[in-house]
């Protein structure tokens, strides 16, 4: 156990409370992280897209590759565990741009409305989150505090 | 001299690409003779013709029957994806090196040129754009002129940034404005000093800036946009970070959909995971550092 890193498009869930969930280079992607503080159990995604609909096929393969099918899953795979939802502490990176992206084409913006109206829909509030601007992140995430840090050029941050 | 010589001075240490890379090149664009022509190349090198059927039989695949020959390995896989193997293992030891002030591992740097090329195959695949295997290697070398420019960076990497913040201007042109030249101007300059195409070196010199460009060149157009996706999508990212831009322009001559833009970038994702697990069984352990980030 100990660092367990989590690639583009993968979902990872832990109750090993030396395990730190980790995850790289975040830039239009979103990273969330979802932590039951009671039973200690965390999961965090880092998904690249906001619709299935554009691959129904490779989201069956891979659901972390979207919002739409990975956030769901991530929260599936958490109460399996034995999360409870109304338990759940949920933090969010990522969702970024280029220089002058504004609307066009603007995948990381994408992200982050699905991810709010998925959340939203699922009576799930966000309680802390770090998202936007021309910056690349990397999020962090301790399963035994449930702390998460958020690392960029600018420093690092507590979330 | 001043920097920009010095920089320039540079160009003749970096490793020459294996001839057979312009052989591969020229023969992908005679289309009718193309298999054959590529088989005959490749197996004059008997280290790269080892690589391709490794590839070709590499776990991943999956075949339950080895493909004992170049012929049937190109048969199966086709010529495009056998030209793909082989002038990526060519050219994976030139790139597999570090840009030392863009703070980049050869790994990084390697894992966002090959992203690049796959997202480049994939748009022109899905836009339907003829291409000649040019296009995947222009995206692959796009970058090169980092791993050039890499330490004269550091010591102008506080004014590059301190230029950026000031006008609001892209990583490279505040390049160009503290060192005199840019990663994209070396990285053209390096592929003219090996005779390529002169569209190979364009895609190299414009990636950033293809509006900039007197003619309407697709090949551009698509290594810019498959350039600026893989980085807005953190893969393969430096010091340098997001701060480039996306031409809207090149976007509107592509005539490029959203929904093609994410088909191809999910694409993307899958065919980098499968040719990073190919390279990681088919090239010697000593060759193949882990990929990391």
């Amino acid at each position: 156990m100990g660092l367990q890193v989590v690639g583009i498009s993968e979902i990872k869930i832990s109750y090993s409370l030396d395990d730190i969930l980790i995850t790289y280079s975040l830039g239009s992607c979103i990273g969330v992280t979802a932590y039951d503080p009671v039973i200690r159990v965390g999961g965090m995604i880092h998904y690249m897209l906001p619709l299935s609909q554009i691959s129904p096929e490779k989201a069956a393969g891979k659901p972390g590759m979207f919002a739409d099918t990975g956030v769901p899953e991530l929260f599936r795979e958490m109460l399996a565990c034995g999360a409870a939802k109304e338990r759940l502490i949920v933090k969010v990176a990522g969702g970024a741009q280029l220089m002058d992206q504004n609307k066009f084409f603007n995948i990381g913006e994408r992200n982050f409305l699905i991810l709010r109206k998925i959340l939203w829909k699922n009576n799930i509030l966000i309680k802390a989150s770090d998202v936007g601007g021309v910056i690349s992140r990397t999020l962090r995430f301790e399963l035994e505090t449930g702390k998460v840090t958020v690392k960029s050029v600018k420093g690092e941050v507590e979330l | 001299m001043n920097k920009k010589e010095q920089i320039v001075s540079k160009i003749s240490s970096f490793p020459t690409l294996p001839v057979m890379t312009h052989r591969l090149i020229k023969a992908l664009n005679d289309p009718e003779n193309a298999a054959t022509e590529i088989v005959r190349i490749i197996k004059f090198d008997p280290a790269l013709t080892a690589n391709v059927l490794k590839a070709a039989n590499s776990s991943y695949l999956g075949f339950r029957r080895p493909a004992n020959s170049l012929s049937e390995a190109t048969f199966r896989l086709g010529t495009k994806w056998i030209f793909q193997i082989a002038v990526s293992s060519l050219i994976y030891s030139n790139l597999n090196r570090p840009a030392a002030g863009y703070d980049m591992s050869g790994e990084e740097l390697w894992r966002h040129s090959l992203a690049t090329a796959l997202m480049a195959e994939s748009l022109s695949s899905l836009l339907k754009i003829r291409d000649s295997g040019l296009i995947y290697t222009a995206a692959l070398l796009h970058d090169m002129g980092k791993i050039v420019i890499g330490e004269f960076i550091a010591d102008s990497f506080k004014d590059i940034q301190r230029i950026i913040n000031e006008k609001n201007i892209s990583f490279e042109l505040a390049e160009e404005e503290v060192l005199g030249v840019s990663h994209t101007e070396i990285g053209a300059l390096l592929a003219e000093s090996w005779h390529f195409p002169s569209v190979i070196a364009d895609c190299i010199r414009w990636h950033h800036n293809p509006d900039l460009y007197p003619q309407n060149e697709p090949a551009l157009d698509i290594v810019h946009i498959a350039d600026a996706t893989c980085l807005m999508e953190g893969i393969g990212l430096g010091r340098d970070d997001l701060q480039y831009r996306l031409s809207e322009k090149a976007v509107t001559r592509l005539n490029l959909s959203n929904n093609v833009l994410e088909a191809a970038i999910s694409q993307t994702l899958l065919n980098l995971e499968d040719v990073e697990n190919l390279f990681r069984e088919a090239l010697p352990a000593a060759n193949v550092r882990e990929v990391k980030k």
